[in-house]
């Protein structure tokens, strides 16, 4: 056999990444946790424990395969749309609106009072429905089916009013460059939101009861993978997870988009860094988002066109933008989402780059917070994290 | 720590009188009152889901009105649409793959005529037979005749019941209500296939001989 020269450092990492399941010595095993597991969605952790307490965790993911960015080059402008919304499944509306934004930067399009209505909406929807996508999820984690359940039905009425909207249940390829595809359905479909907030709101005082004023809630989160500020900031951690670390940056405050300097919300700060500030604060949030949309629908749509007029438009598939580059971020769930698109005036985008936060909070922060950590509070940090697999592999 | 310096207009930093949340043991029990309301499921073989007016469903398209201008086979994302040349057919209209088909409707927004057109069903089970399959792989009929199905049947599903594919590029569409629409397809792509080609002589020395 030939010796083969094989540097140290190589040496080192390989055994330092050795993703063989084997007992290291009678109480250190491998432990591979994922992607079955309901947790981790779609993507896997390789845990080094000793006995309980996990000695070294290793990210495993790639189990979707999407190289989003490197698509997104071939295909024309219009279409990415319905490429990009895949990076955050819960809540399709952030990639779409991301894209849509820096898309009409590069134009110079000034997007119709209606169609910006329309998005800040949608956007709070989808935040909304987020949220109750996660409390289904962490609600799971930690033994409580219940609330999860009733999310879930409450989730069903807004993927209803999207229905209603865009046509789509999940996927809804409704903010395009420009503005929006179709117009809102009419006074009903106001009335309908308003209805489904309300109910919701209603709604929070269940939640309270059984999910976050829970003794099991608190036993399970209070103390267990704390994070504090030079840390997170270290790693660039953004949205609830910054919030709850005791930093109030909100993409919403910051650097204010669509109506967002118009409405009238606060940012909720909390100063533990521990996972059970986590849940408070996106509890406080759901509550602040309702607040949102009621305002909003207080406003009403105004009059006008929904679409840009361009003639430009007529021949979508040969849309060809000026030259030039523009970078748009939102304030989503999971964090601040930005996307940055150049164009070399083709009818294709040169380069797409989606910032996802996912990629801080869901990788390198993850695997800081699971040493020293027990094998039952994986589930906890994993999900009080709040990451989006696809927004990793992209 | 450049971040903290930036000014806050309105931030609410939740402090430990604000927090009035408190663990306890007696409240998750108030849950139980829900057992005894009315379920928010849907009991499927029994009470039916209505799509919205305007769910984006399977495609229509308007065999008289179609163009062949491959704009809706340029903006596809998915690359689900071919075009495809058939006999008596000047220009060749778009066949829909749903195996790859992203249901966004960027080809019903593109089409210049409005020839292509969307319906409410969404239906995309089968019965898991090879012909199934091959079920989901079409030219898009007429929206009348699309329409006329679903008040005849309402539940949303393929207007198609089975292709049958014949010799000589033939295909035979058996409808759900046992009509039939049978058609040759020539070939495949932008540029008018071979057989296609002498089509127009035949045409002009008289008559439809093939017809």
């Amino acid at each position: 056999m030939a010796d083969l020269e094989v540097p140290n450092e190589l040496r080192r990492e390989a055994k330092e990444h050795d993703m063989y399941l084997h007992p290291i010595d009678r109480d250190t095993y491998e432990l591979f946790f994922g992607p079955q597991h309901m947790a981790t969605e779609n993507f896997s952790i390789i845990l080094k424990m000793d006995g309980n307490r996990i000695e070294k965790a290793i990210v495993n993911p790639g189990f979707l395969h999407r190289g989003f960015e490197k698509l997104a080059e071939g295909r024309p402008y219009f279409t990415n749309i319905a490429l990009l919304l895949r990076i955050c499944v819960p809540e399709s509306d952030v990639p779409e609106n991301i894209y849509s934004m820096a898309v009409d930067e590069i134009v110079g399009w000034e997007v119709p009072e209606r169609a910006i209505w329309i998005r800040t909406t949608v956007l709070e929807m989808a935040r909304v429905s987020a949220w109750m996508f996660w409390i289904m999820g962490f609600g799971n984690e930690i033994g409580l089916y219940t609330p999860g359940q009733w999310a879930a039905a409450y989730r069903e009425r807004f993927m209803r009013l999207y229905e209603e909207l865009t046509g789509g249940r999940v996927y809804h390829i409704y903010t395009v460059p420009g503005g929006v595809r179709r117009d809102i359905p009419g006074d009903r479909w106001l009335r309908q939101l308003r209805d489904t907030v309300e109910y919701v709101k209603g709604k929070m005082k269940d939640f309270d009861e059984i999910l976050f004023d829970n003794y099991i809630t608190f036993e399970r989160t209070e103390g267990v993978g704390v994070m504090d500020k030079r840390f997170a900031l270290k790693h660039a951690v953004t949205g609830p997870n910054l919030r709850a670390t005791g930093v109030p940056y909100d993409v919403r405050k910051d650097d204010p988009y669509y109506l967002y300097d118009q409405l009238d919300f606060e940012v909720p700060v909390l100063k533990e860094g521990d996972s059970l500030a986590r849940v408070l604060i996106r509890r406080y949030e759901l509550e602040q988002d309702l607040y949102i949309l009621e305002q909003l629908l207080d406003m009403g749509p105004p009059s006008g066109p929904y679409m840009v007029q361009d003639a430009r438009l007529k021949a979508l598939p040969r849309f060809k933008p000026p030259k030039g580059d523009a970078y748009a971020h939102v304030e989503s769930t999971k964090g601040d989402f930005g996307a940055y698109v150049v164009s070399d005036g083709s009818h294709k985008p040169y380069r797409v780059h989606v910032r996802g936060p996912s990629q801080s909070h869901g990788v390198t922060v993850l695997e800081e917070l699971l040493k020293g950590a027990r094998l039952a509070d994986v589930p906890v940090i994993l999900k009080t994290l709040d990451n989006c697999p696809p927004d990793i592999d992209r | 720590m450049k971040m903290e310096s930036v000014e806050k207009p309105r931030v609410r930093v939740v402090g430990e009188e604000k927090v009035r949340i408190k663990k306890s043991f007696i409240k998750p029990w108030m849950g139980v009152k829900y057992l005894f309301r009315k379920p928010v499921t849907i009991k499927i073989p029994f009470e039916k889901i209505e799509p919205a007016p305007k769910y984006r469903g399977f495609h229509t398209l308007n065999w008289k009105t179609c163009v062949g201008c491959n704009f809706c086979g340029q903006i596809c994302p998915a690359r689900a649409i071919e075009m495809t040349w058939m006999e008596g057919e000047k220009r060749p209209h778009p066949k829909i793959d749903y195996g790859r088909c992203t249901f966004c409707q960027f080809c019903v927004d593109v089409c210049p005529t409005g020839a292509l057109g969307f319906s409410e069903n969404f239906y995309l089970t089968t019965g898991g037979l090879e012909e199934d399959l091959e079920l989901y792989d079409w030219v898009p009929i007429h929206p009348d005749k699309v329409r006329e199905l679903n008040e005849k049947f309402g539940d949303y599903r393929f207007p198609v019941e089975r292709i049958e594919k014949k010799g000589d590029g033939v295909y035979v569409y058996h409808l759900r209500d046992g009509s039939r629409i049978e058609f040759k397809i020539l070939g495949y792509g932008l540029r008018p296939p071979a057989a296609a080609k002498p089509k127009p002589a035949a045409k002009s020395s008289g008559g439809a001989p093939k017809e």
